[in-house]
């Protein structure tokens, strides 16, 4: 049963994502208003903009969240070119008890020459390290060596993909087994170009990033791209926003560690669907990669779910501003149970 | 009029719910709410929630080429028409009894040339000036400004007026323009500029774009272009212009107007419409021929005006309003934010909105946020009952699990699976089947000791592994009990196949090889057909009768299994009589599978159960003991290893008693895990291998992680506490060395009193004042040194003096919950201090300290010692 609320979020544009931290307590939106606000979920379930400040000199595309472990840790990109990693400082003023919190910025990653389309810390067990793609088609992977320092990033790692890239995703596995690996997605529209999908693996041997896997089969403009949480999985299953929604399994093809070639995979297309009517924007998964959440051209919210069989379907529509889509067999309640979703407008 | 011409929609430029569609005629449209009383029943559903009313119809201007809308608010359905002659025609819809409209409407203006009208264009300003482009007519002007307040000419030459159409006065015609422009040329497309109203872009023939300035018309600013075909001011940057050709549309900067500033992809097919959307900054959409998509181009993040060293971003998109039907024309809704109507060429109107890209995340505990233009959206689960359980996702279940302490009962593990909700047929074989491995390793440990370790370990291998160790199989042949007919059907015994037995439930452990307590628990639990079965089984057919009588009579029972009974008292081993004929074809219609399965063994040959081995509906363990029964010592390993591997295949959690917790049983967990996610069982699955073997699989290692991890995002640090206490019976090396020493300021040593003592053991913290052997020295000093230990900062006592328990704010009336209180005066002792400024004391005095302060209570220091962690601010949710 889900219930669908809106929240004032009071941005002078439009909203370009929104990141949710590890324990799903707080919030970042940011906005081509050129700022970022976060938001903290309060007592009665209710989110509270703690703080809301200008970040960039042009729209600000994401924001992510680093582990807890690192601190309290935002990192953002913009068409102004540049990343920045701000953190919030306590207890340098009584903001606190305003209820609002300090971030500053910690450092300004300035290597693109292009607008830096997506930001994404890698996996925790592989340290604070940050990844910024652009749309001249280069992917960075810099790492703040000293974790207490967050003001020092060395990029360790340029990757060029030769194609302007829009969206970048970590494999989240933490086993042993799987090397670290970064999917890439492009928002080139010419098909000629071939795939728009690129897998690196890093290698132990070479200590670089090399190409694991081009999926060819996705040949149009690719928004959105998002590995699903492992969770002790032998196979990795990576959902890609193109023209349409598309779940992909890419099984590890068993080889001796010492080679130092990259893995093989197999690869299957589990599921594709075209209900969006045109472009895809942006997948999601929840934390046990059993749903995931599709929004597209035609301005609903979209949740798919597999059965036993590796089956997956539709379990729900919500259109963008919350209201139920009539007429449709199990709107987004139909995940749960058989309520109708509603709005209750929160005031502030 | 050509079946052709395909229809052009308008929007009123005042009412936000009237449009005109003109093709052959004109008419207007007022859109509405779909279903509401306002539209009558005629009304055109033009989307799920809107529909249009046709309003009024003209027809009076045949031969029409371009309409425009007047801008003015009087007289309010006044329009322009321009003819394929080359005249203008006001007309208007609608009744409008304004005098000013009378006066106007019918009126014509007419070019000294016929030749087709191509576009016009009211002025913004003066919006008695209407422009009109037409066609190339020798050296004749193709842009005529007319004045439509100016009186009639009567000079007017009637023989030249083509009449076209009906009864037009010819009093009301109009044949001298204000200005004329664009000699010697075509004009294909014009439009005021909003920055100055006197000034006009013009479209010509002669591939270029012109400016007029109407103060100077013989002076023009103009660039060469192929793309003439339409132009078009952006409303919110009034010098940026598109501009269309063929497939292609270049976008200008008035302001550099030498070239281009961007050409936009080419279309493969010639465009038809290109217009500005007047709600949202930026975003133009292009309509190309016989197409269903409307192209969109988002240059919101073109910096205006652009640098040369920018690359212009421009998001295309592309929208189908009307799914697969070709759209001959759209129209931006003027103020209902990215709003269209769509018209297909046989009329077919949509009434569509263009949805800003939305992006959307899940948190961990399963709520769903998404941003749609400005607003945001959070979809929580609401944690309703009464949704089915089948339904649930599997992060739900084990969340829901973890709170019911799902797979910590150690003492009856089979409840775990009531603790997972007991609805689920898998977990709760997987369940017992531990139930019966722990049981059974148990008793061994207690009575054979250790001369069995062999044995010991083969309880945890799986009956896989127990039956291919067999040996010694011997053959009975037993009475059916209760007569003294002899049997031809084989029975094999071996100690294995009764630890086989045993690991199935059917027969209790020791050398007790009853099986009548495993058929009053299930006669108990109302399984009557499989208890029947298990009783035929066991060949005794007179308990099994016993049983469905029984079944039948009990409440809510099945009265046909009386007559199932009736049938089975029948039994004749008699190989060609009519019953054994009857009950092999009969018994295939039975739904219950126990049922079917006693039939199926009834009437099978000897050594030849198929159809019982192979009936998929009857539980495995039931399946597998009757194996260890009734197959010979060649026949089981076989069916053994190929339902092995069907369970391993499928990740079919019964399977586990055939794998028992060896490298098998975690290659069929991989399995159920790569399939379900529910890293939960596996983990406590896991766990529950004696020799902790399997333990050390980094795939186990990986699913406990990662369960770990899930608990901690979900911010169930108490489960995730109890589960590392239970991980670590098995497996000690998971246990965290101490993390925190406090030496003494004189000496250097740890301060801790079981840390000296035993210096890996401690739990690590360092408590005080709790470890109150009287042989050490005093609490309150250094056991190495014996000097004070550090004062608390509120009390000033030295640390280790046990506190009292008034936390000294006098709240101590409001604490109803005494035992709580009691357990919290204990952690009321314990040194805290901050590790900013490094003052500290009894965590009591400090607790009660900074409910009401931020600074750190020592003087002059103005640490705000309570705001420096925001990850201790958040609690654990599963704390009561």
């Amino acid at each position: 049963m889900f219930v669908a609320r809106s929240i004032a979020a009071d941005h002078k544009d439009l909203i370009h994502d929104v990141s949710y931290d590890f324990h799903g307590r707080r919030m970042a939106t940011c906005s081509s208003d050129q700022s970022m606000k976060v938001w903290d979920k309060g007592g009665n379930a209710e989110w509270n903009c703690t703080a809301s400040w200008k970040t960039h000199s042009g729209s600000v595309w994401r924001v992510t969240w680093a582990h807890p472990e690192f601190g309290q840790v935002l990192a953002s990109c913009s068409f102004d070119r540049t990343a920045i990693v701000w953190e919030e400082i306590v207890g340098e003023s009584n903001d606190k008890q305003r209820g609002q919190s300090h971030w500053i910025k910690r450092t300004t990653l300035v290597d693109s020459r292009t607008s830096v389309t997506d930001v994404k810390f890698a996996p925790k067990h592989m340290g604070l390290m940050l990844t910024t793609c652009s749309a001249d088609g280069v992917v960075r992977i810099y790492e703040a060596p000293d974790v207490m320092n967050l003001s020092q990033w060395s990029l360790q790692h340029e990757i060029s993909s030769k194609l302007s890239c829009s969206c970048i995703s970590w494999n989240p596995s933490s086993s042993r087994a799987h090397a670290p690996m970064i999917a890439v997605g492009s928002d080139d529209s010419n098909v000629t170009y071939g795939g728009k999908v690129q897998i690196y693996e890093y290698n132990e041997v070479t200590r670089k990033y090399a190409k694991a896997e081009t999926l060819m089969t996705v040949t149009d403009a690719v928004h959105d791209i998002a590995f699903a949480p492992n969770l002790g999985r032998s196979f990795h299953v990576l959902a890609i926003a193109t023209k349409d929604v598309r779940i992909f399994k890419l099984v590890p093809l068993r080889k001796d560690s010492s080679s130092s070639a990259p893995t093989k995979f197999e690869v299957q297309v589990l599921a594709q669907f075209d209900s969006h009517n045109s472009q895809v924007w942006r997948v999601s998964w929840n934390i046990t990669s059993t749903l995931l959440a599709s929004s597209g051209d035609d301005g609903c919210v979209r949740l798919w779910k597999a059965n036993y069989m590796d089956n997956w379907k539709c379990t729900g529509i919500l259109k963008g501003d919350g209201s139920p889509v009539s007429g449709q067999p199990g709107a987004l309640s139909g995940i749960l149970g058989s309520a109708t979703a509603q709005i209750i407008a929160q005031k502030h | 009029m050509s079946s052709g011409y395909k229809p052009d929609i308008l929007w009123s430029p005042h009412h936000a719910d009237r449009y005109v569609i003109c093709d052959t005629e004109l008419s207007l449209y007022r859109i509405g709410p779909a279903g509401s009383s306002e539209t009558k029943a005629g009304a055109l559903p033009l989307s799920e929630e809107t529909a249009a009313t046709l309003l009024a119809i003209n027809s009076d201007t045949p031969y029409m080429k371009c309409v425009a809308w007047y801008p003015k608010h009087e007289p309010e359905c006044l329009l322009a028409v321009g003819q394929a002659n080359g005249r203008v025609v006001l007309t208007s819809l609608g009744q409008s009894h304004n005098s000013k409209c009378k006066e106007l409407v019918g009126k014509e203006f007419v070019p000294k040339h016929a030749r087709q009208c191509n576009t016009l264009a009211w002025n913004p300003v003066d919006s008695n000036w209407l422009a009109a482009g037409l066609d190339k007519h020798r050296a004749d002007f193709s842009v005529l400004i007319w004045d439509i307040s100016s009186k009639f000419s009567p000079e007017a030459v009637p023989a030249e007026k083509v009449r076209l159409s009906g009864d037009v006065d010819s009093g009301l015609v109009v044949t001298k323009p204000l200005y004329e422009l664009g000699q010697n040329d075509a004009c294909l497309s014009l439009c005021w500029l909003p920055r100055d109203h006197q000034k006009l872009l013009l479209a010509g023939m002669h591939r270029n774009l012109a400016i007029f300035d109407l103060r100077n018309t013989s002076q023009k600013t103009f660039v060469n272009t192929k793309a003439i075909q339409g132009v078009t001011v952006d409303p919110h940057f009034q010098d940026r212009v598109a501009s269309f050709f063929e497939g292609q549309v270049a976008i200008w900067d008035l302001r550099k107007f030498e070239k281009p500033v961007f050409t936009l992809t080419e279309q493969p097919k010639p465009l038809t419409k290109v217009a500005w959307c007047p709600t949202r900054m930026g975003l133009l959409a292009t309509l190309t021929r016989d197409s269903n998509i409307i192209r969109l181009y988002d240059m919101q993040h073109t910096p205006m005006p652009f640098g040369d060293e920018v690359e212009p971003t421009i998001i295309e998109r592309s929208v189908q309003p009307c799914s697969e039907s070709i759209i001959s024309s759209f129209a931006w809704h003027p103020s209902a934010q990215n709003r269209m109507v769509v018209v297909s060429p046989n009329r077919v109107m949509n009434d569509f909105t263009v949805f800003e890209r939305i992006s959307l995340a899940w948190s961990s505990t399963t709520a769903l946020m998404w941003a749609c233009g400005r607003h945001l959206y959070e979809c929580a689960e609401d944690a309703g009952q009464g949704v089915a359980a089948t339904e649930k996702d599997i992060a739900t279940k084990m969340r829901e699990r973890a709170q019911s302490h799902y797979g910590h009962d150690t003492v009856q593990v089979w409840r775990n699976h009531v603790l997972a909700g007991g609805d689920d047929p898998q977990l709760r074989s997987l369940w017992y089947t531990l139930h019966y491995i722990l049981h059974c390793s148990q008793y061994t440990e207690n009575v054979e000791q250790k001369q069995q370790s062999n044995k010991q370990s083969l309880i945890y291998s799986g009956i896989k592994n127990i039956v291919k160790s067999s040996s010694g199989t011997t053959e009975t042949r037993r009475c059916w009990s209760g007569s003294d007919r002899q049997t031809d059907v084989p029975r094999y015994h071996s100690e294995e196949r009764s630890l086989a037995l045993q690991l199935c439930g059917w027969i209790g452990r020791g050398p007790d090889i009853d099986v009548e307590p495993f058929l009053k628990s299930l006669e108990q639990e109302g399984e009557w057909e499989r208890a029947a079965a298990v009783a035929l089984f066991n060949l005794d057919i007179r308990r099994a009768i016993q049983i469905l009588n029984k079944g039948a009579s009990a409440e809510k029972g099945d009265l046909n299994l009386n007559v199932v009974a009736m049938a089975l008292s029948g039994y004749t081993d008699e190989k060609n009589s009519l019953w054994r004929e009857m009950c092999s074809s009969l018994r295939l219609q039975l739904k219950k599978p126990y049922l079917c399965i006693m039939f199926a063994f009834l009437t099978s040959e000897p050594g030849a159960y198929d159809a019982v081995l192979y009936e998929s509906r009857v539980a495995v363990r039931d399946r597998v003991a009757f194996a260890c029964m009734f197959l010979n010592d060649a026949q089981l390993p076989r069916y053994i290893d190929k339902l092995t591997n069907e369970m391993k295949e499928a990740g079919n959690l019964e399977g586990i008693l055939l794998t028992g917790l060896t490298k098998d049983g975690v290659d069929l967990m991989e399995s159920y895990v790569d399939r379900t996610g529910d890293v939960q069982t596996a983990s406590f699955c896991m766990l529950k291998g004696s020799p902790g073997e399997v333990l050390k699989d980094p795939r186990v290692q990986c699913w406990i992680e990662n369960y770990r991890n899930l608990l901690d995002a979900w911010r169930f640090w108490h489960k995730r506490a109890e589960f590392d206490i239970h991980r670590s019976k098995l497996d000690p090396s998971s246990k965290p060395l101490p993390q925190v020493f406090v030496s003494c300021n004189f000496c250097g040593k740890s301060i801790s009193y079981s840390c000296s003592a035993m210096p890996h053991q401690g739990r690590g913290f360092s408590q005080y004042g709790v470890s109150g052997s009287p042989t050490k020295s005093k609490v309150t000093s250094c056991p190495g040194c014996r000097k004070p230990l550090p004062r608390c900062a509120l009390c000033l006592m030295n640390m280790g003096t046990p506190v009292s328990s008034c936390p000294g704010t006098g709240k101590a009336n409001e604490k109803a919950d005494l035992t709580r209180d009691k357990k919290l005066a204990q952690f009321n002792n314990w040194f805290t201090w901050c590790h900013n400024c490094r003052h500290g004391g009894h965590a009591g005095h400090m607790l009660s300290w900074f409910r009401d302060h931020s600074e750190c209570p020592v003087s002059a220091c103005t640490c705000k010692c309570m705001q420096l962690d925001t990850t201790g601010n958040l609690v654990p949710s599963d704390s009561v």
